[in-house]
């Protein structure tokens, strides 16, 4: 939304996440999509200094549906519910729309989680029905197989080497490896990146994310409300969406078009440039989408992504520190929950040995068939 | 070419909407669906014209040539009856019509595959009824 206005009216107050290394460690079939949305739902409200009693508006997603987690959580008289469908592509939808019910009066604070079992529950990603296109008659599987076949494209205009991107997934490691919680905690170098399989030849093992279980759940309310809470409020200056549905998945400009156009809605109305942009916390679904990403919203040259990310740029001290908790290569498969977490932790100054010294801004895209993207900052910086 | 017995690996599902398409392939015609309305060109076969929204559909013959426009080398077994031909290439062409298709290279080694090269398509009877449309270097 290009709505000068609306920037910084809202706020996430309150954050709440499973310990992902625990349940990746020791899968637990009853921990269901449902309990583990209890679980940060009460953290998440605990931890703004709320009574569940205040909570008026309930946004579900992932594995866990609005009627079950309504009874199990007592949320079951709420003045504003959606249900969003189990995908990635919908986290920063789900919080444009918590954002702009408690703006517009519709609820005073809405709890918002994304919640996942994919690895009790053995899911293929591999193993989908026929797409649009025929895909599988022809041996096609799998979202990496997609961005692998975007990615020999982009060599071919732009080259770069399998090496070069190593050092994505090689940085995000070392930000997990800081991070109580984080699944991949043991050191990876670029030779074990190059050593590991490939999946879809040209991506690795290690350009993948993880598949996992867990929940994250958030509450969003006024900034005015924000205020008077448990922590510094983290103000969401903006939210932006751009469809970009393509039958073949990647598009074939790497979603410039659509990062520019969210660009444009995220920084245009408030005059913020690259440069203000102190930490991303993006959708690391494949180490591609970083790159992509990267260019796409003109923090490195057209063409140039592989070489920008090199010598330690996008790693914790680094120029601009990417998924400073370990992202889904890394930390957790929570779809963008788990980057919005850690913008959180960030933000209030919260983060630990992983703080970034006066972090005023945050970004979060992803690129997808519904590229998604939100900005959030420090109060008092807009 | 005749249809191999007993083929395992997935086929597709035929639907109302794309019968004529597999109908044609099986007599080793390439044809995409054309608007009679606005004259769009467009892939898959849905029913109707994404750009206009007439339903008034026919079909065009297409030349069978394009280009690929990226590629991936399929190194895991995904999908349990294509584990025997790993690794194995899958390749979006971009056809001279506009619509992009996926589909296997043959005739070529998978190091030697190359966004921007020229293709064509050959058919290949899969079963009595299906004929696939893969593709090879010009």
């Amino acid at each position: 939304m290009s709505d000068r206005d609306f920037a910084g009216q809202t706020a996430i107050v309150g954050i709440g996440s499973s310990d992902f290394a625990r349940l990746y460690r020791t899968p637990d079939p009853e921990r269901t999509g449902e309990a583990m949305a209890t679980e940060a739902i009460a953290a998440a409200i605990a931890d703004a200094g709320l009574e569940k009693s205040q909570i008026d508006g309930l946004i579900t997603g992932g594995l866990a549906h609005y009627e079950p987690v309504a009874y199990r959580t007592g949320l079951t008289d709420v003045r504003f519910v959606v249900d969003y469908p189990q995908a990635g592509r919908m986290c920063a939808m789900a919080l444009m729309h918590a954002a702009t019910a408690v703006h517009h009066g519709l609820a005073d604070y809405v709890v918002l989680f994304n919640s996942v079992a994919f690895r009790t529950q053995g899911t293929k990603f591999g193993a989908q029905p026929q797409g649009l296109l025929y895909d599988t008659i022809y041996g096609m599987a799998s979202p990496g197989a997609q961005y692998s076949m975007g990615f020999t494209r982009y060599q071919a205009e732009y080259g770069g080497t399998e090496e070069q991107l190593g050092a994505i997934p090689v940085a995000i490691r070392s930000h997990a490896r800081m991070t109580p919680g984080a699944i991949m905690q043991q050191e990876m170098t670029i030779d074990d990146y190059l050593d590991a399989r490939y999946i879809a030849e040209p991506l690795r093992l290690f350009d993948y994310c993880l598949v996992n279980d867990g929940a994250v759940a958030y509450v969003v309310t006024t900034a005015e409300r924000a205020r008077d809470l448990a922590h510094p409020p983290v103000l969401i200056a903006g939210t932006a969406g751009r469809a970009n549905f393509r039958e073949w998945y990647v598009d074939l400009g790497f979603w410039d078009e659509a990062c520019g156009s969210m660009k444009a809605d995220l920084f245009d109305p408030l005059g913020v440039t690259t440069d203000d942009i102190d930490c991303l916390q993006v959708y690391d679904n494949f180490s591609v989408s970083v790159l992509w990403g990267l260019e796409g919203f003109g923090f490195a040259p057209k063409g140039q992504g592989l070489e920008w990310v090199q010598d330690g740029r996008i790693a914790l001290g680094g120029e601009l520190p990417v998924n400073t908790s370990g992202g889904m290569l890394s930390e957790s498969y929570l779809q963008g929950w788990n980057q919005h977490a850690e913008a959180v932790r960030q933000l209030r100054g919260q983060a630990g040995e992983r703080q970034i010294p006066d972090c005023d801004w945050s970004l979060y895209w992803c690129l997808s068939a519904l590229p998604g993207a939100s900005l959030l900052c420090r109060d008092g910086v807009l | 070419m005749s249809g191999e017995a007993g083929y395992a690996k997935p086929l597709p599902a035929v639907t109302h909407e794309d019968r004529e398409f597999w109908a044609a392939a099986r007599e080793h015609r390439f044809v995409l669906p054309q608007c009679q309305a606005c004259g769009h060109v467009w892939f898959p076969p849905y029913a109707s014209c994404p750009s206009c929204l007439s339903f008034d559909r026919g079909w065009t013959e297409a030349t069978g040539r394009g280009t690929v426009w990226g590629f991936t080398i399929m190194r895991q077994p995904y999908i349990g009856s294509f584990e025997p031909e790993l690794p194995y290439n899958v390749v979006l062409v971009e056809l001279e019509e506009g619509p992009m298709v996926y589909s296997n290279l043959i005739g070529i080694d998978n190091a030697d595959i190359a966004c921007g090269l020229p293709v064509e398509a050959v058919f290949e009877d899969a079963t009595d009824e299906i004929t696939l449309i893969k593709f090879r270097p010009v």
